[in-house]
């Protein structure tokens, strides 16, 4: 487990606050803004950390807003900005209405945005997962999970936020043509008892449910769990998102048949790395498109283990 | 069973009936023990600010307090592999002396519960965050807990056992509401502690009582709600519940300017926002609203209440007052 | 001459309760009507009606020859109606002058509506000064003691200059100085021909002023007195329809030994003054005094509400350390509150729980209530005590205030009392049932209880009292004994009169 020192969160408050000239180092400041707490961003941390060790004359900091908000993050750019760091990449919460905010952060500083994109925006460049690609991905395991189709629910925390709307837009891409119908959507808000509530009630009153794939992180825990207390193993296949600790012991134990994960790591590392490239005047690497895409990968029962391992190194090394 | 509760039953009945008959699957044992499951895992804290409530009082704390010992029960199990029944005992102290503190700031330095709860939401929820760099924390690679889990999340005689804590502790609470001369103050003093005061009642004793069961129950509704969900994310774990619980007391018939309530009602309260979150999604309601059928069903609960309150109300000063005249 | 005001069959009718039936009156320019009748009467609705917040199901209103078919409030106003209110309705929160001209705010700035609060002082002072009040226009109201807050309702009514003045007891919380200077007042205000309706229990203060008496029961109009008819005995038997008995019944026996002794008291509420008090068990011992001279901080002291800053409390001789009501009630030393919504009952609780309030202990096995003790233990006190309730389970308040007053008794009376504090026994308690009170005064003093009764109307003083002390300015300035009872007599003592060095406070 990783704890801040007890001094970071003052030092940072005093940093806020003070202009740069007294600020203690004079080092340059790269930000990495997320959009909420999650073991996805620890992830990320390590790749920052180890982009950290390669350039230590920059002083780099993930900051994680307390509530999900669109305007919670406006005000923690807004703080950065006026410390003047040197770069932000950010996993904006509402990029289509934070454009004004985003560009003024690009006019001010190099601008990332990571995790997800704001076209939009002035940004230098975004790195980050596609989301339709990747939910394209969990069509193909879908239609994998049933090949001679069947119904399948899908369960996310709010529609309201574009990865949501770009997993569900790939996935429904992905199944055209195909014999698998999805039912409905099924939101919790955040809400993590909730969404374990709503895959309940799903089992409850689809007897003939074949399918369900979780889009957010601990939408597909929750789904592993509900389906195993009901003892619905072998008759309903669950594909889903992401790396939680409980996806991977489902896939390792066959409940689960497969979960679409990004490379948070790569998000991290890349983001920081690339920053640094811009301020050193190099922009060569951005494409044309100014999209870096980092692809998914697929975990199943033939690469789990492996995975698994890897992930406890990632999430326990400091 | 006093006509509120009544009242509120028959509203459960109609509510159920109308769900069974558009979607019988309602009924069905599946869903019934689901929401059993969940009636347990709600009912237990709601009950706790239920008591504080009748002082006349109000938790905003729970929801944080819930992420904060989460957190500390995840990590005393997986990381201090300490032995399950220390840990949710520690976990219950916690709850109580978080509760303790509640109280006696509320009743030592005279601070208004609102306020004192409201800094305890934040202060709890900013501990947790930190305390785990914001990482979700989870049984995922954990030891020897089955004996818990089990306890917390399974299942005697085919019933849930969250729903199994519930009845017992609402007969203890119920008891010691309904029965006790503790109970007797509690309403009270959340009625008139002036006069409670002057008839020789230690209100602060009383008040800060109900806080350090309120805190109590908490510990233990963070235990059965961390294993039914088996991770504990800081930022959003049990976000809003403690507006879930006072939503089941208001409509369980506590008023919040105290002295009004029982347990029974609080566990019907309760029930109600449950079957009314399932029939979301038996009767494939949107998601999205949710909430709002949340809010529309207590808003028409507590306005029937109020009406049917002022007219029983009415009726007893017309019979003291005629009976007054008579003599 | 047209009347000032006429009533003409005003009835009113709630669902199932018949409030007022018929009532007809008037009221002439220059002419105080003194209004008089039981609580329940239907005193309060008539004055709602007057004042134009309940309109009358059937009758006529006419002001100053006009007829109102719709009185609201506003109009009332605007026909030159004012209320003093028995409970004050004031803004705690803004100050005299503010709460004096509220509605009627002098304003500057023309379209900016801005409060012009110099121009509002001006007006306000000349108003406080015929009133003698002895406090400032921008004084805020919440540090106002309740007879200067009574004062400001009153000097409201003036600024609207109103004809029509409505006084609803008006003396209920006055000093008996305030008092005589409110009555004066009364008379100057007639004087300059505004007509005045007085209602009030205390019934020599009508004696004093009122040109006229009609009287309310049961929502009728029952009776009326002219200026020679108005006394005690004619009112009160217009009030209950029968006679009442004479005040004072003497005790059974002598006083005993022993009782409550304070030495050297020192209370929070005049840190530098200390007292000695013995009420004697089997005696009634009457305290008079001015509104803050500090009865009611004393009794709060020996109840353990506000701890003393010195002295000592004997009870039988044993010395007794008293440092909350806990303390107190555990050794027999019981308070009847001055507010008893507020501090003697809980309002929403039914009579059984508000019995045994205070020794809800004493019905519980190992913490279990027993209720059908805690009902039998009611009973007893709701039969003894002629509580009139359908049963123990009515709630407290949908009791009359004299009913509510015998549950605070009940409440002592069920346990062991030794010594009973009361602090304005009988405040807003209509006149039968004072009588009431007082017979269970008189039989708990007769059992050995040691009774000590603040209050503030001398007739009750006066008339129940065994001893009376009367306490100035956090002192006991003296004490009478039955021989010498006088008002004269309590009054020198009230202000202080006992010393030579306070001669010019007499005059005050």
């Amino acid at each position: 487990m990783n704890r801040r020192s007890l001094l970071a969160a003052p030092a940072a408050l005093a940093l806020a606050t003070l202009p740069r000239g007294l600020a203690a180092q004079e080092k340059p400041t790269l930000a990495f803004v997320v959009n909420v707490s999650a073991d996805f961003w620890t992830i990320a941390r390590r790749g920052i950390e180890k982009a950290n060790r390669e350039h230590p004359d920059y002083n780099m900091e993930m900051i994680v807003p307390g509530q999900a908000s669109a305007a919670e993050q406006r005000r923690i750019v807004d703080a950065l900005l006026a410390r003047k760091v040197a770069g932000i990449a950010i996993s904006a919460i509402n990029p289509g209405n934070s454009t004004d905010m985003l560009n003024r952060a690009a006019e001010q500083c190099v601008l990332f945005t990571t995790d997800s994109d704001a076209p939009k925006s002035n940004r230098v460049v975004y790195i980050g997962t596609d989301n339709v690609a990747a939910g394209r991905e969990a069509g193909k395991q879908m239609m994998r999970a049933l090949p001679n189709g069947g119904k399948a629910m899908l369960f996310v925390g709010t529609m309201d936020a574009d990865n949501a709307r770009e997993r569900v837009q790939g996935i429904r891409e992905a199944l055209q043509g195909s014999k698998i119908e999805i039912v409905d959507i099924r939101t919790d808000e955040s809400d993590i008892a909730r969404a374990k509530r709503n895959v309940e009630d799903t089992l409850a009153r689809y007897s003939d449910i074949n399918l369900l794939t979780g889009l957010w992180a601990y939408n597909t825990p929750q789904i592993y769990q509900a389906v195993k207390a009901a003892g619905a193993e072998s008759k309903v296949k669950i594909v889903g998102f992401d790396e939680d600790a409980l996806t991977l012991r489902g896939i390792a134990d066959g409940t689960i048949l497969s979960t679409v994960v990004q490379q948070p790591y790569e998000f991290g590392y890349q983001s920081m790395v690339g920053m640094i490239k811009v301020l050193k005047g190099d922009r060569g690497f951005i494409p044309e498109s100014k999209q870096i895409i980092i692809p998914t990968r697929i975990i199943d029962s033939s690469n789990v283990k492996e995975f698994q391992g890897h992930m406890r190194e990632l999430l326990r090394g400091a | 069973m006093s006509k509120k509760e009544l009242g509120l039953a028959v509203l459960l009945i109609v509510i159920g009936g109308f769900t069974a008959i558009l979607n019988p699957l309602f009924l069905s044992s599946v869903n019934l023990l689901n929401m059993a499951n969940l009636i347990g895992l709600f009912g237990v804290f709601s009950i706790g600010q239920g008591l504080i409530i009748i002082t006349g009082g109000i938790d905003l704390s729970v929801g944080s307090m819930f992420a904060l010992l989460g957190v500390i029960l995840v990590d005393l199990l997986v990381n201090y592999e300490l032995p399950w029944p220390l840990a949710v005992l520690i976990i219950i102290g916690a709850g109580t002396t978080l509760g303790l503190l509640h109280g006696l700031l509320v009743t030592r330095l005279r601070l208004q519960p609102f306020v004192v709860t409201l800094c305890g939401l934040l202060i709890y929820r900013g501990i947790a965050r930190y305390y785990t760099a914001d990482s979700t924390m989870g049984f995922g690679y954990a030891g020897d807990i089955d004996t818990i889990t089990w306890l917390a999340s399974g299942r005697s005689f085919g019933i849930p056992n969250p729903f199994l804590f519930l009845v017992v502790v609402a007969a203890v609470m119920g008891v010691v509401l309904h029965r006790t001369v503790f109970g007797r103050y509690l309403y009270a003093v959340g009625r008139n502690d002036e006069a409670a005061r002057h008839s020789g009642i230690n209100a602060d004793a009383v008040i800060t009582g109900a806080y350090l069961l309120g805190g109590g129950l908490a510990g233990l509704a963070t235990v059965l709600l961390v294993f039914y969900t088996s991770s504990v994310s800081p930022s959003s774990f049990g976000n809003f519940y403690e507006l879930y619980a006072i939503a089941a007391a208001v409509l369980g018939g506590c008023s919040l300017r105290g002295g009004e309530g029982s347990i029974l009602g609080i566990v019907l309260g309760t029930v109600l926002l449950q079957i009314l979150q399932n029939l979301v999604n038996i009767l494939g309601i949107p998601s999205s609203l949710n909430f709002a059928v949340m809010g529309g069903v207590i808003l028409l609960g507590v306005i029937a209440d109020q009406q049917l309150g002022r007219r029983k109300q009415k009726a007893q000063l017309q019979r003291s007052q005629a009976l007054a005249a008579a003599e | 001459m047209q009347p000032l005001l006429e009533l003409t069959g005003i009835g009113k009718t709630y669902p199932g309760v018949r409030a007022l039936d018929g009532v007809s009156l008037h009221l002439d320019r220059g002419e105080v009507l003194g209004l008089i009748g039981e609580n329940g009467a239907g005193k309060s609705t008539l004055m709602k009606i007057l004042g134009g917040v309940v309109p009358p199901s059937e009758g006529r209103i006419r002001i100053g020859g006009m007829e109102y078919p719709h009185l609201g409030v506003a109009t009332a106003t605007r026909a030159g109606l004012a209320f003093v209110h028995q409970e004050l309705n004031l803004f705690d929160n803004l100050d005299v002058a503010a709460n004096i001209l509220f509605g009627r705010e002098p304003l500057r700035g023309g379209p900016l509506r801005l409060l012009d609060r110099r121009a509002a002082h001006e007006r306000v002072r000349p108003i406080l000064a015929r009133l003698g009040a002895d406090f400032s226009p921008d004084t805020p109201v919440a540090e106002l003691s309740i007879a200067q807050r009574q004062l400001v309702e009153i000097a409201r009514a003036l600024a609207a200059e109103a004809r029509i003045i409505i006084l609803d007891e008006p003396t209920s919380s006055l000093t008996l100085s305030e008092t005589a200077r409110l009555l004066t007042l009364v008379k100057e205000l007639r004087a300059a021909g505004v007509g005045l309706i007085y209602i009030t229990h205390r019934l020599g203060e009508i004696v004093d002023c009122a040109d006229r008496v009609v009287c309310l029961r049961d929502g009728r109009l029952v009776g009326a007195l002219r200026r020679e008819e108005i006394e005690h005995a004619a009112m009160i038997r217009l009030m209950i329809g029968r006679e009442l008995r004479a005040l004072y019944t003497p005790p059974a026996q002598p006083p005993g030994e022993g009782g409550l002794e304070a030495a050297g008291l020192v209370t929070g509420a005049f840190p530098g003054r200390a007292l000695d008090l013995h009420i004697r068990p089997g005696e009634i011992l009457g305290m008079a005094g001015l509104v803050g001279a500090g009865r009611t901080s004393l009794a709060r002291t020996l109840f353990g509400i506000d701890p003393p800053l010195a002295g000592t409390i004997r009870l039988d001789g044993r010395p007794l350390a008293i440092r909350s009501p806990k303390d107190a009630v555990a050794a027999g030393i019981y308070l009847v509150p001055e507010d008893r919504k507020r501090a003697g009952l809980v309002l929403e609780m039914p009579i059984v729980e508000n019995v045994t309030l205070a020794s809800a202990p004493n019905y519980a096995r190992m913490g279990l209530m027993h209720r059908a003790a805690e009902w039998k233990a009611s009973e007893t006190q709701r039969a003894g005590l002629r509580i009139k309730a359908p049963s123990s389970a009515t709630r407290a308040n949908t009791l009359s205030g004299g009913n509510q007053q015998k549950v605070v008794l009940g409440k002592w009376l069920s346990m062991a009392p030794r010594v009973i504090l009361f602090d304005e026994p009988t405040r807003g308690i209509d006149v039968g049932a004072k009588g009431e009170i007082y017979g269970l005064m008189r039989a708990l003093a007769d059992r050995g209880v040691a009774i000590l009764m603040i209050s503030s109307d001398m007739e009750e003083v006066l008339g129940v009292s065994d001893r009376i002390v009367v306490m100035h300015e956090g002192r006991i300035s003296g004490g009478l004994e039955r021989a010498g009872f006088s008002e004269q007599a309590v009054l020198r003592l009230a202000i202080g009169h006992g010393e030579p060095a306070r001669a010019e406070a007499a005059q005050a």
